[in-house]
């Protein structure tokens, strides 16, 4: 089945899943090894989740991203997807423009490569315009800066598929099977709730709002007389590169995953998944970026709250959300929902939009970085702001997962087993 | 008044009960929907010279303007300072104190 992806263009998905298919591609090819961030990132753009580009950015492409936030042909893009590397791997590997290469992962073939492009970019102009700052301390920009000094351009075809690990694995879904979960479902709309957190009650509040505002005119009765829903909230978990202080990643999927198999969600109505991206933190052009990949998972809307994908203190609170209202509607076909804080009144005695309380000199808002605190001094904290079945979740994680710890230190940096791993073919 | 960049130190029902009968339940503020925290207030020099002893935690501008991700067992050691000396003004012993001792201040 064709599905169309983000653009209104055919969904990527560039696989090879036949082995004996693959092993004779790929034989004979130089091998190129690929680092945790581009064998990652390769694999986004086989499955499509980066649809329409079906390989790393070429030099037109980034350029256009960087100066225009679109590809080449127009399409909206806001962050370049680029394959760096070194002029001694290029001379020690033999790569040249027009030759194929077979990327490998961990010493195992993992996709084949066909460069049509080796190019320089300059990349403090890239950080200027991708994250509006040339400072190292951004983590992207930092993360840019530490591009090797050439780029590769081209397709990508994956060779064999990555093996995702417990308790990950069910929560892995390409976008065509996304949207084959959205239909099994029979969601007509889904919202997504884009995510690198453990969920307090203000994170389920914001999903609560943007599932009503999702759902909108579409009638409650047929909702009820087919004795399912229609509308669905998808927690997309971002998994991958992780900094000193973070939760760990199986804390934030098992937690989430926790909000409807405590009853906080009707069971037909919440579902989580997890995608494999390194967060930028570029803010507004994340938050383009994320809508790009959940249009292509099949997600209807896209809630977005307070400082999206922000870091520090680079970008304004709701500056992500003057960003997507700038982009004709015709360009992004996934519906934003703008959502406001929530935060605990307590002369309301609940936790309420911060949009419509009046009790404004009163309210005690939500700080990710104050429920981290709480969390860290192992103190319980009350149910209405952070679920007890949450609580459990995040330390039976710190456990079994996180060396003692729900937050990343040393010990998981080091010690964590990937994600994900490339199997022998 | 100087701005200060306070430690939050969350506390749990058998603190608050310990704090109650040492008579300083008074130190505490109450947070999110009736959570208890003792904030320890820090001076500009104070704040940067934790940052620099404990490189983990970080000064959250943004958001809460404290000094957070500062591991358990530090927050511990402060929160008895501030019971043994019934004042929250504890942040220069504590700093000479590690300074001097480095880990076996903890033990």
């Amino acid at each position: 089945m064709e599905y169309i992806g983000h653009g209104n263009k055919p969904l990527v998905e560039r696989v090879i899943t036949d082995k004996a298919e693959a092993k004779k591609k790929i034989a004979g090819l130089p091998q190129v090894p690929a680092s945790r961030q581009m064998a990652t990132e390769a694999i986004g753009i086989a499955y499509g989740f980066f649809s329409p580009i079906q390989g790393f950015m070429g030099k037109a492409d980034v350029e256009a991203t960087c100066k225009k936030m679109e590809l080449a042909d127009g399409t909206v893009w806001s962050i370049p997807i680029v394959y760096d590397i070194s002029d001694k791997e290029i001379a020690d590997y033999g790569i040249k423009e027009g030759m194929s290469v077979l990327l490998t992962y961990d010493g195992n073939p993992l996709a084949i490569f066909d460069i049509e492009e080796i190019y320089t970019y300059n990349k403090e102009d890239m950080a200027q315009d991708v994250y509006g700052t040339k400072e190292e301390k951004h983590p992207g920009v930092k993360r840019t800066y530490a591009y090797k000094d050439k780029f590769l351009g081209g397709k990508i075809t994956l060779v064999n598929e990555p093996k995702v690990r417990e308790p990950f694995t069910p929560y892995f879904l390409t976008p065509r099977q996304h949207r084959a979960k959205f239909a099994e479902k029979n969601w007509q709309r889904i919202v997504a709730h884009q995510t690198r957190n453990v969920p307090h009650s203000g994170h389920e509040w914001l999903m609560k709002h943007a599932y009503i505002a999702a759902h909108g005119e579409m009638p409650v009765e047929q909702m009820e007389s087919m004795g399912k829903a229609i509308s669905g909230i998808l927690v997309n978990c971002i998994v991958g590169e992780k900094r000193a202080g973070d939760y760990i990643d199986e804390a934030i999927v098992l937690t989430q995953d926790e909000l409807r198999k405590a009853g906080y969600f009707r069971e037909d109505i919440h579902m989580v998944t997890m995608t494999f991206w390194d967060m930028r933190y570029a803010g507004p052009r994340e938050a383009v970026h994320h809508s790009i990949i959940r249009t292509n998972l099949g997600l209807t809307h896209h809630m977005f709250g307070r400082d999206h994908a922000g870091v520090g203190t680079y970008y304004h609170s709701y500056q992500a959300h003057h960003l997507l209202m700038s982009i004709p509607k015709e360009k992004l076909s996934i519906t934003p929902i703008y959502v406001l804080e929530w935060a605990y009144c307590p002369h309301c005695g609940e936790v309420t939009c911060i949009g419509l309380c009046g009790h404004w000199n009163e309210l005690q808002k939500f700080s990710g970085t104050k429920i981290r605190s709480i969390i860290m001094d192992e103190v319980k904290p009350t149910r209405l702001i952070f679920r007890p079945e949450v609580f459990d979740v995040v330390m039976d994680c710190a456990k079994k997962y996180g060396f003692g710890s729900p937050f990343v230190g040393e010990d998981y940096l080091a010690k964590a087993k990937p994600a994900f791993t490339i199997e022998p073919l | 008044m100087a701005e200060t960049f306070p430690i939050n130190i969350w506390i749990n029902e058998e603190r608050f009960k310990a704090l109650q009968e040492a008579g300083l339940a008074n130190l505490l503020k109450e947070e999110l929907a009736g959570m208890k925290v003792l904030i320890v207030p820090c001076n500009e020099a104070q704040r940067d010279k934790v940052l620099k002893l404990f490189p983990m935690a970080k000064y959250d501008a943004a958001t809460t303007k404290s000094i957070e991700l500062l591991p358990k067992y530090v927050k511990d050691k402060i929160y008895s300072m501030v019971v043994a000396k019934k004042s929250l003004n504890v942040m220069d012993e504590f700093i000479a104190g590690f300074e001097k001792e480095g880990e076996k201040f903890f033990q």
